[in-house]
């Protein structure tokens, strides 16, 4: 088959294989970012390759406006930055969430410098074989890896740090980081509110913890928003709302009106005990959403042990059991998406149709057991 | 209906048999990723959580009294250095030809042992039981595993036997193997691997010392493991090599008194850089001895996964298990093995006359509609 046609057939979203919705969705924070550097083009084909319904990434913009996946503003942590010397008059102070942060700033850099770095991966203790191999990719290239996928894979993108973006960033037609996200996810075909046709199709949630980005892309697209929400001593970037405001029953039935779940940091739900690394008694909050019709896809999980409360035994999947059968989420950001699809399949399988028992197989067993009866 | 059971009810009582259609789950140390090691307390966790068998040292204490400790010093997982009555007893002694210097366990009675509590060895696992659980009996080891309400299986170590008899003496001049074997046969284990015996009460001896091995089969017919360490470190007793000791002329001779090796697992499959390297043809070999391979120890903790685990356990698991084709698993974390092989290789749920009544009747519905 030509190259052509392979694509096409590819990016044919109309006869894959859908998303599932039958069980809290796998969503692959920043990829498969536990083995391979994070929010790279491989990290993303890993992910999908273990079994993500989703692929989670951080779009910030460059000095020239183009969209890029990445995580942090500052390029010190998770590139080779400070080992190129052309950029070492680079570094910059700038505030951030009200804080002075110092760093190589990704709106100081042109797509092309930043494409000439190397992303590494962020934790020492996770495998450094792939350091200084990918790049960083921008969020057209992040949309394509899902649609090429050969089934059906959703892209949970962030609209990260806007106020931030939007102080540093212009561009020429005067639209600010939110347009141009959303104009890209239109170019690109996502549309459709929650569960529609068109959603199925192309599976989106827009994610940010700026409740006010939120609501000023709700004029622009339907596809499904979440509103994210960090520590209980952070407040919202962008209204200076307090975590205990905006977890409130009167703000989560505001906010309903603009988005489908929150995403709130797991610690919050379930705060632990901070002398001995235990959990505590669950926060309402699940509760209270799902009263509203909200989901909730807490983050993030790994399964390294420093990450594992003692209550799960050093054992991620005593972990996902917690979550998924306790507390009951809708939906889960992994940086190991690989653990929680093969606990997903070995606990809540896609229905396999071979089930269904036929007559012959039934015979078989009967015959089984009146052998085992000394029939014969 | 009489308020206790009567007499031919209670013989009639019988156990949940041990498995034995998947490799064993052996609680390595009693479940000592949650629980100070070698504990009663941890024993009857790993019993709780579905070890197959229940894993411990044995050594002796001055006075002659078997018990349950890994070290042949107190001082990595006890509160010995605290106690200030027992500062003076720090010694040095020649343990597998170097020097180690600290509180020895032959060097106090039965009676201060207990009076220590036991603590948890590494600082990345719970503390929250440090203090709270004392050094157990082999006695006591043996009676956890037989009261425990299914057939659960021990696997004792014959543990430090050179340096065990070089410093504790017996009244009867028995030997610390005589004596190891002694309290089995007190207490009813015997019989050959898989025997109705052995079912009944399961058990493996384990050594890295192929000489006492030899030794106690001439007074017990339970099956045993040789214990094989890393490849650098010789036999304790014997000093042989790793390569002479896993060579097939020493297997095809240690066969005739063991039922398998205990090696460590990355001998097996050897690593380099934290990734594996191509395995060794140990487990082949073994196994066309018909010799079982028992590795030790698998941990949960990412800093103990090599990376082509993707700092899973339960990816390390599906590799021994189904790529490497091991028989028995030591673990630290025996819940987890057990989650594992009940999601993978569960046990077979009893079929009922009345369950497949109840399909039949389902598929028969089904075509009520036509």
């Amino acid at each position: 088959a030509s190259p052509h046609t392979h694509h096409s057939r590819q990016l044919d979203v109309n006869h894959k294989k859908p998303v599932q919705t039958f069980r809290p969705i796998n969503i692959a924070h920043r990829g498969s970012n536990g083995e391979l550097p994070e929010e790279t083009a491989a990290a993303y084909l890993r992910a999908i390759e273990e079994g993500a319904d989703f692929i989670e990434t951080d779009v910030l913009a460059s000095k020239d406006g183009h969209l890029v996946c990445f995580h942090d503003v500052t390029l010190d942590a998770t590139t080779d930055v400070a080992d190129h010397a052309e950029f070492a008059g680079r570094k910059r102070t700038y505030e951030v969430q009200g804080e002075d942060v110092t760093g190589w700033f990704i709106v100081d850099f042109t797509l092309e410098e930043l494409r000439s770095l190397r992303v590494k991966q962020r934790f020492s203790f996770r495998d450094q074989r792939y350091n200084g191999k990918y790049q960083i990719i921008t969020f057209e290239e992040y949309i394509l890896i899902a649609l090429y996928a050969d089934r059906t894979v959703g892209i949970y993108p962030e609209i990260k740090n806007p106020v931030f973006i939007n102080q540093h960033v212009k561009w020429s037609d005067g639209k600010r980081f939110e347009d141009k996200f959303v104009e890209t996810l239109l170019r690109y075909g996502y549309g459709g509110e929650y569960m529609s046709d068109g959603w199925l199709r192309q599976p989106l949630f827009i994610q940010s913890f700026a409740p006010t980005s939120l609501i000023y892309v709700s004029n622009m697209t339907d596809s499904p928003k979440l509103l994210l929400i960090d520590d209980t001593t952070v407040p919202t970037q962008d209204t200076n709302q307090s975590y205990h405001e905006i977890t409130s029953d009167a703000y989560l039935a505001f906010i309903g009106s603009y988005v489908v779940g929150i995403g709130p940091w797991k610690d919050t739900l379930v705060p632990p005990d901070p002398t001995d690394n235990r959990l505590g008694r669950p926060a309402d909050l699940v509760a209270r959403a799902h009263a509203l019709r909200l989901q909730v896809h807490p983050y993030t999980f790994r399964n390294e042990n420093q990450y594992l409360h003692f209550d799960f035994r050093q054992d991620p999947y005593a972990e996902y059991a917690y979550w998924l059968d306790e507390v009951a989420v809708d939906g889960l950001f992994t940086d190991f998406t690989g653990s929680l699809h093969k606990y997903q399949e070995w606990t809540r399988p896609y229905r396999k149709e071979q089930e269904k028992t036929s007559p012959e197989a039934l015979l078989r067993e009967i015959a089984g057991m009146l052998k085992n009866d000394g029939y014969d | 209906r009489p308020l206790f059971p009567l007499p031919s009810k209670t013989k009639n009582e019988e156990k949940k048999p041990i498995q034995t259609f998947r490799p064993y789950n052996i609680a390595h140390r009693g479940s000592n990723g949650e629980i100070p090691e070698e504990t009663a307390a941890a024993y009857m966790r790993a019993i709780e959580e579905g070890a197959d068998f229940i894993e411990s040292d044995i050594l002796a204490s001055k006075d002659g009294a078997l018990i349950c400790f890994h070290d042949v010093t107190l001082d990595d997982t006890t509160d010995v250095a605290k106690r200030k009555e027992f500062a003076n007893r720090r010694r040095t002694y020649e343990v597998e030809w170097f020097n180690v210097t600290g509180w020895f366990v032959v060097d106090f009675t039965l009676e201060e042992l207990k009076t220590l509590r036991v603590k948890q060895r590494y600082s990345f696992r719970d503390q929250q039981y440090n203090g709270m659980f004392s050094i157990i009996t082999f006695e006591e080891f043996i009676s956890i595993a037989l009261d425990a309400d299914r057939t659960v299986g021990i696997y004792p170590e014959i543990k430090d036997p050179v340096f065990i008899n070089k410093h504790v003496k017996w009244a009867d001049g028995k030997k610390f193997e005589d004596k190891f074997v002694d309290t089995l046969l007190k207490y009813g284990y015997k019989g050959q691997y898989m025997s109705e015996n052995w079912l009944k009460q399961p058990l493996f001896i384990q050594s890295f010392a192929p000489t006492s091995i030899v030794h106690v089969s001439d007074f017990i017919d339970s099956p045993k493991v040789f214990l094989i360490d890393d490849i650098s470190v010789r036999t304790q007793d014997t000093n042989q090599s790793y390569w002479e000791i896993t060579s097939d002329d020493y297997l095809a001779y240690i066969s005739k008194y063991v039922v398998g090796l205990g090696p460590w697992k990355d001998t097996i499959v050897p690593a380099s850089g934290n990734y594996l390297m191509p395995p060794s043809d140990l487990v082949a070999r073994a196994h066309a001895h018909n010799l079982q391979v028992h590795p030790y120890t698998y941990r949960n903790e990412n800093q103990f996964l090599h990376f082509n685990f993707f700092q899973d356990p339960y990816n390390e698991y599906d590799f021994w298990i189904n790529t490497v084709g091991v028989d028995g698993l030591f673990t630290d974390f025996t819940g987890t093995l057990h989650r594992y092989q009940e999601l993978t290789s569960p046990h077979r749920k009893d079929e009922t006359a009345n369950s497949l009544l109840v399909k039949i009747s389902q598929m028969i519905s089904a075509y009520e509609g036509l």
